[in-house]
């Protein structure tokens, strides 16, 4: 049985008395797509930015692959292999669709103000590798014919699958997706399934925060339920959708 | 395919490459048609202003990367030019036989290692509380300069410095001083365009948009913010040193806060995040106060009263800040590229037009 | 509140050791703390409303000091109308920068804010040596010259001046913002702009206010500052970044910390040029900003302000 790519164990982020997540614990394996739901405020986003370093845990540890990762900062778990995206789009104004995507690429690439400044051959030969890499993978995610338009100029959508594929241009072994399918259409909905369901079968790991239920029932393979930053079910989307605590959660009253 | 794959032609950045070529040209021309411009042999000395404006271009180059692409802010940078400047200063003062080109060096490394001590803690500020500390920490560097007369002379100044010389060669004009400096500059924008046009570039960009993202994507944000910041205090202390060796004098008035602004200006007014907007700027407010005395020589309509300097220039130059950053707040190198692209599409568009006149004829 | 034990125990060490020159240092730290002070709260008046620097604060009172040595000192008009009239002109050269330059740049990055009102000072500098000259100009004490001597040190008459239209000015400024419901308004603008707007808060308003109190203040401040401190045309510059430096030191934004900013620095300030050569004094005010921004960036007084992810 191959280790777990992700564990975590025992989480806690506490904001002065306030507990944003509390004693969460699970695993992601290889090639699993894992969904973590909940009701607002349960938590889910301050979850990934501790398992990403932008903040500290107060307690618990997150495992990557087998290495502690808690504490490191952002860029160092993102070289580490886990990558993530954000709530709200943050593609990086006044760059094109290909520079956003060759941006991913840079945890993956070491020329640094030296050798780049000198234009040494060293640089110019990772340039020319990060440049065909981000074109691969606008390929993946459909957006090679759109490279030379500004990022922020695409459609909303497109602009979400960009900040999905500068992610995968990382190469990560988990990807984390924070509300990947937050202000999609039905049809782009349908679009970004299929496109992660390709991803899985290509070999990625995927942990996804989603409010989308339609979504989530169709393409997890598990389901983490957050409440009040705690863990209160993990299961099949079978399981979870039948749980009487998660209906609880959700809807408030007990049924 | 996107057109975006066509700007990156490889990591050999061709175009970027001919206009610093084309720039150079011009630039190294200018002492052969300077003195055809009416009025500039009377007005103003168009190459000792042009040295000027390169020996500021070395430190606004620099600053423009911090500011205009990594989006930092510094309104101190006048401590490291002077910082370069004191270095040449005080060691070719009181030892003859030091090497002026070795204590430019030393000045510039200086500048590098006090930059990266300040910047370390100072970096981790933004927006106007990184404006104030470094605002702050400049005229510390100031006071210092004043205050510590056993080795600066104080406000008198140091007087007397040698002129440099570089393999036998004695740069004691500034005619000479020209191709040497404007060399250095040329050099150094080479560097910040490979700079640019790579990883590195990319990665100064993306954290300027949004380090949680840039981070996110692998970016080690306060190590670029250092080395960036680093980068333009070298540059900044280069040009310093090249100050001492066009004035021949140094005193701690030239290194105040008020230099500081002139470079924050000059990147602005040349254009933020421009690649050339730092080369441009310096020029523009290098030349500005000497084309205001010459304008009535130009245009009759101005006044001759324009002619005394001190009195209308200030007024005229803190005015024209407030209109800048009001109506053309992306820099004249702005200006002139959309003014170039503009012209190249109307010659398109004519030739087009003749074009299509001839074959109707048929 | 460890701060406040710090400068009660330097200010307690400098009178027991040394005496009545501790006092005098003290006495005179007061004079020149309370002109940051009032120069600190036109920066904390626009900053609280607008979230602005304005660069151009010292420049105000400046002005303020010019003119009354021209209306007092040179036409003979009474100090109270000249007070006046110098504070009118220089309130609407502020209101109408605000309008022809802050107002249409209201949405710019800081950068550019910055340069705005930095070329406005340039500006007023520029227009000052041209309508007064570099000299330092002469401005009359209020009520006299006669020092008073109180247990071994002494003040100027107008010291109590400068004294009492600060503690005037932190009153008249504090009540504005937390009783009065514009004043109200314009904090609340100044936190969130949208909200604001939402309850009926004009952000155009807000600033156009902020900047004439500001303006007026600073004026104010000027001329009651004159007599003491030698006015010419670029005293400015460092009034506005010593003001600056009190401001943050108590706490950007609020009224009473830009007193206690200002009067800690003062102390300190008077103190270290009785201890080292005077020319370091001016460090003081830097030194202090740097360490308050990198270990306490809301300074003494002033709350933690959240960063938006």
């Amino acid at each position: 049985m191959a280790e777990a790519i992700l564990r975590v164990e025992g989480v806690t982020k506490l904001f002065g008395g306030l507990a944003a997540v509390k004693d969460v614990s699970f695993s992601v394996e290889p090639g699993e797509i894992k969904a973590v739901i909940g009701p607002n405020g349960a938590g889910k986003t301050t979850l990934f930015d501790v398992l990403t370093g932008v903040q500290r845990a107060t307690s618990g540890q997150v495992f990557l692959k087998g290495e502690n990762v808690e504490g490191k900062r952002p860029d160092e778990i993102t070289a580490l292999g886990m990558v993530r995206t954000f709530q709200t789009v943050k593609l990086f104004e006044g760059m094109t669709v290909l520079e956003n995507t060759m941006v991913g690429c840079h945890a993956r690439s070491t020329a640094a103000f030296i050798r780049t400044g000198l234009s040494l051959p060293s640089a110019r030969r990772e340039e020319t590798r990060i440049l065909a890499e981000a074109t691969e993978v606008l390929k993946t995610v459909g957006l090679e014919t759109r490279s030379g338009e500004l990022g922020t100029n695409l459609p909303y959508g497109q602009q979400r699958t960009l900040e999905l594929g500068r992610a995968l241009a990382s190469r990560p072994g988990i990807l984390l997706l924070d509300e990947p399918a937050a202000g999609l259409n039905p049809y782009e909905t349908g679009e970004l399934s299929q496109l992660l369901v390709r991803l899985r079968e290509g070999g990625l790991t995927i942990l996804v925060v989603e409010h989308d239920m339609g979504l989530v029932m169709d393409i997890s393979d598990e389901i983490v339920v957050l409440d009040y930053g705690e863990v209160i079910a993990k299961g099949s989307p079978e399981q979870v959708q039948n749980d009487p605590r998660v209906i609880e959660a959700y809807l408030g009253i007990e049924a | 395919m996107g057109d975006g794959i066509e700007k990156h032609k490889g990591p050999a950045n061709v175009h970027d490459y001919r206009t610093l070529l084309l720039v150079a040209i011009f630039v190294f021309t200018v002492p052969l048609w300077a003195h055809f411009i009416p009025g500039s042999v009377i007005h103003m000395d168009i190459v000792n202003l042009m040295v000027l404006s390169g020996i500021y271009a070395c430190a606004v180059v620099g600053l423009n990367l911090l500011v205009g692409y990594a989006g930092q802010i510094s309104l101190g940078h006048a401590a490291f030019f002077g910082i370069g400047a004191y270095s040449v200063a005080i060691l070719c003062t009181n030892f003859a036989w030091f090497p002026t080109w070795l204590g430019i060096a030393i000045g510039a490394s200086l500048a590098g290692i006090i930059g990266w001590l300040v910047g370390v803690p100072v970096l981790k500020l933004k927006g106007h509380y990184l404006a104030m500390a470094t605002l702050g920490l400049g005229e510390i560097i100031f006071i210092l300069f004043r205050e510590l007369t056993g080795l600066t002379k104080g406000t008198v100044g140091i007087t007397s410095i040698p002129p440099l010389s570089l393999f036998g060669l004695r740069f004691d004009s500034d005619f000479k001083l020209y191709f040497l400096v404007w060399g250095v500059v040329m050099l150094m924008m080479l560097i910040i365009i490979n700079i640019i046009r790579s990883r590195v570039g990319r990665g100064l960009r993306a954290l300027h948009s949004s380090e949680v993202a840039a981070e996110a994507m692998g970016v080690n944000t306060s190590k670029y913010k250092t080395k960036v910041f680093v980068l333009s205090a070298v540059f900044a202390g280069v040009g310093g040193g090249l100050f001492a060796m066009f004035q021949r004098y140094v005193n701690p008035e030239s290194f105040h806060f008020t230099l500081s602004i002139l470079f924050i200006t000059m990147v602005v007014v040349g254009g933020m995040g421009n690649l050339w907007g730092g080369i441009v700027g310096a020029i523009v407010l290098t030349f500005l106060p000497s084309v205001i005395t010459a304008l009535p020589e130009w245009i009759p309509v101005f006044p001759s009263s324009l002619q005394n300097f001190g009195n209308y220039t200030l007024v005229l130059y803190g005015l024209l800040l407030i209109v800048f950053m009001i109506f053309l707040p992306q820099g004249v190198a702005y200006g002139l590229s959309r003014g170039a692209s503009y012209a190249s599409t109307g010659a398109r568009r004519l030739r087009d037009i003749w074009n299509a006149r001839k074959y109707e004829g048929d | 509140m460890i701060t406040g034990l710090a400068v009660a125990a330097v200010i307690a060490a400098s009178l027991i050791f040394k005496g009545s020159t501790g006092l005098q240092w003290i006495l005179s730290g007061l004079t020149v703390g309370s002109i940051y002070a009032l120069i600190a709260m036109g920066f904390s008046v626009i900053y609280a409303s607008t979230r602005v620097i304005n660069f151009a604060q010292g420049e105000f009172a400046m002005l303020g000091g010019m003119l009354i040595y021209t209306f007092s000192g040179r036409a003979h008009i009474p100090t109270a109308l000249g007070f006046v009239l110098a504070v009118i002109i220089v309130t609407l050269l502020g209101a109408g920068f605000e309008r022809v330059a802050i107002h249409p740049l209201r949405k710019s990055n800081v950068i550019t804010m910055i340069i705005v009102t930095i070329g406005f000072s340039i500006f007023l500098r520029a227009v000052a040596k041209w309508v007064w000259g570099s000299d330092t100009v002469p401005v009359a004490s209020f009520s006299g010259d006669k020092p008073i001597r109180i247990f071994g040190a002494s003040l100027v008459p107008q010291s109590f001046w400068v004294f009492g239209f600060t503690a005037l000015a932190v009153v008249l400024v504090f009540l504005f913002f937390n009783r009065t419901l514009l004043g109200k308004g314009m904090r609340a603008a100044a936190g969130n702009a949208d909200a604001a707007s939402l309850v009926g808060v004009n952000p155009s308003t807000t600033s156009l206010t902020a900047w004439t109190l500001a303006a007026a203040l600073g004026a104010a401040a000027g001329i009651v500052i004159a007599p003491i401190k030698f006015v010419a045309i670029d005293v400015g510059v460092m009034l506005g970044l010593k003001g600056f430096s009190a401001a943050v030191l108590g706490g950007l934004g609020s009224a009473p910390g830009a007193v206690v900013g200002g009067l800690v620095l003062g102390i300190l300030e008077t103190m270290v040029a009785g201890v080292f050569p005077s020319g370091y004094k001016d460090a003081v005010a830097f030194l202090i900003l740097i360490l308050v921004l990198l270990v306490r960036p809301q300074g003494l007084l002033g709350k933690r302000e959240s960063v938006k992810v």
